[in-house]
């Protein structure tokens, strides 16, 4: 477990720092900091508006950090040699892959949790809604688990396809997993449609990870659902999403293992 | 004594769609404990190749190989040995200490007096050097920081890839000096290089790959045996030498004088005498060491 860890540190180091990742950062929380003002614009429910622009905006930005973040991260240790070294010393190369993805994660943690408490200071000073704002942070913990799944998706792909293509994968993937994934699930579970179309609407949402279920807090995209037991939804999500990591994990680890770096 | 590496028909091919690329062939590799061991050969030779099948980090085609008696592949085996890749690169954000504790801690080693000792010796413990961060390291502070590392876990064997390339004189000499240390305590060290007067002042035992092929293998003072010895006279006509007896030497004609070429262990003085005896006038007796670019030249132009 040891170098497990040391290689997380390491990367989580690395993540802080990375140029790219903090000019996203820091346009998102600038994006936090005058989202109030285009809820001034609207018609609607302000406060609706305005939480349906945070959720977006954290969402969005911590989607695209994770998978900026996860593309190049095995690439660039072969194109630095970093990996050599560490590979020479007793280090499992499942270990070294595992260590790569708990470091990001831990980043994602870092800068998913500096964007929360900017908008949560937002909805309190501002809004003087305090109540709003902590309720905020049940929906980052469900964006949390969603991102760290969509890192082990980018994590498992980058050890088989080059990172351009895989930046653009993992982003359909997303994409498809979170505005498709509802539409293939009703195709599927409709009792008139064809049976081969049926049948491709089965395979894709059982194949796809199910992002959409992640994101039924923010009122904009989901005015409508209510959820009959938050709790055992939340435990059910965070279960489906533990599993589905572990699968990209293995699949990832068994790739890697027999990789020519 | 027991030999620290050992290669039989060792090789590997690279398998792409239009071709297969060997790029390292049947290399039979033997490299004793506690010896400098050089491995030379031109850029694109296989010697990175090979190293990594060394280090187990890529699988060879065929063929077997021993490190430390254990088959490759073993795991065990990276406690034993170090590696400092070719232009080696560090978590950029990281100080030498830091670069110590991470690589420490894949070993499970935390001793920092133990890290001290090691900045120390390669010289980057003074104070003006504990706060700089990799990115600020030269290429010489960055070659030795991997050395630092490199010594870690008290290795047995240190695999270093071109561990001078691109240094400036001064940088080179250092880590030249801290390899040779290496030897004193006992360590085998194998060092790939292109660079052949570097490792011709260290090495005890060379092997010359090229395009993955091994086209000599020795003791340096072996594989450089056979010099030759130039005799220059003065005052000698081209009638009078056509008949000395030289051996397997060669006489030319050249503007400065006549120039006796000889092997090594001719027998200089009967060809002096024989010289002065015919009115010529001795100017001088050079010998001319065979340096291991000539070899190098030789064996890559052979094959
Ligand atoms: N992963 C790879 N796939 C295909 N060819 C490779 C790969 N790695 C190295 N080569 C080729 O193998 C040859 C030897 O490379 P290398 O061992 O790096 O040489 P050296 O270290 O002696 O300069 C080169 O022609 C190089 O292009
Ligand atoms: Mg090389």
């Amino acid at each position: 477990m040891r170098p497990v860890i040391a290689i997380a540190k390491a990367t989580v180091g690395e993540a802080i720092r990375r140029r790219v990742l903090l000019i996203i950062l820091f346009i998102a929380i600038l994006l936090l900091a005058v989202a109030p003002l285009l809820g001034v614009l609207s018609a609607r429910q302000e406060q609706t508006v305005l939480t349906g622009f945070v959720l977006g905006i954290v969402q969005l930005s911590s989607a695209v950090i994770a998978i900026t973040l996860t593309v190049y991260m095995l690439p660039n240790e072969v194109e630095r040699r970093t990996i050599y070294t560490i590979l020479s010393k007793p280090v499992q190369r499942w270990q070294f892959l595992i260590g790569k993805y708990l470091g990001a994660v831990a980043a994602l943690a870092i800068m998913m949790g500096l964007m929360a408490v900017v908008s949560v200071l937002e909805f309190g000073l501002f809004q003087q809604d305090w109540a709003k704002g902590i309720s905020l942070l049940q929906a980052y913990g469900m964006f949390f688990i969603q991102m760290s799944l969509l890192a082990s998706v980018a994590i498992c792909l980058s050890t088989f396809v080059a990172p351009l293509v895989n930046f653009f994968l993992t982003g359909g993937i997303y994409l498809i997993g979170t505005l498709g994934y509802a539409f293939f699930d009703s195709f599927n579970k409709n009792p008139n449609a064809p049976v081969l179309g049926k049948g491709m609407a089965f395979i894709v949402s059982s194949i796809l990870p199910n992002f959409a279920s992640y994101n039924v807090q923010n009122p904009l995209i989901n005015p409508e659902t209510t959820i009959q037991n938050p709790t055992m939804y939340a435990v059910n999500a965070v279960l489906y999403g533990l599993f589905y990591i572990m699968i990209m994990l293995i699949i990832g680890m068994l790739m890697f293992d027999r990789k020519e770096v | 004594m027991a030999a620290a590496i050992e290669t039989k028909q060792l090789t590997k091919t690279y398998k792409s769609k239009s071709r297969n690329l060997t790029v390292v062939d049947k290399l039979d590799l033997h490299v004793e404990e506690g010896e400098i061991f050089g491995f030379l050969g031109p850029n694109g030779a296989g010697k990175t190749t090979t190293i990594k099948m060394l280090l187990s980090i890529i699988e060879a085609t065929s063929g077997e190989g021993y490190i430390l008696g254990k088959e490759l592949g073993d795991f065990d085996v990276h406690k034993l040995i170090s590696y400092v890749p070719e232009r080696p690169y560090y978590y950029e954000y990281m100080t030498g200490l830091e670069i110590l504790k991470f690589y420490g801690s894949l070993f499970g080693i935390s001793d920092v007096a133990h890290m001290q000792n090691l900045l120390e010796r390669v010289g980057l413990a003074d104070a003006r050097n504990t706060n700089k961060t990799i990115n600020q390291y030269s290429k010489g502070m960055q070659q030795r920081i991997g050395l630092a590392q490199a010594l870690l876990n008290d290795p047995k064997l240190l695999f270093l890839d071109e561990p001078t390339a691109g240094l400036d004189p001064i940088a080179h000499r250092e880590i030249r000096d801290l390899i040779l240390s290496f030897r004193k305590e006992g360590r085998t060290v194998f060092i790939s290089s292109h660079e052949l007067s570097e490792v011709e002042l260290i090495c005890d035992r060379v092997a010359i790959i090229n395009h993955g092929v091994i086209v000599a293998q020795g003791k340096l003072t072996d594989l450089l045996a056979g010099g030759r010895v130039e005799i220059l006279v003065e005052k000698l006509d081209r009638g009078v030498f056509s008949d000395m007896k030289i051996g397997d030497g060669n006489i030319h004609d050249t503007p400065a004088g006549v120039l006796f070429d000889v092997p090594e262990g001719s027998d200089v003085n009967a060809i002096i005498d024989g010289a002065r005896a015919k009115g010529g006038q001795v100017v001088s007796v050079v010998p001319r060491k065979k340096r291991l670019e000539d070899l190098f030249v030789e064996a890559v132009r052979n094959k």
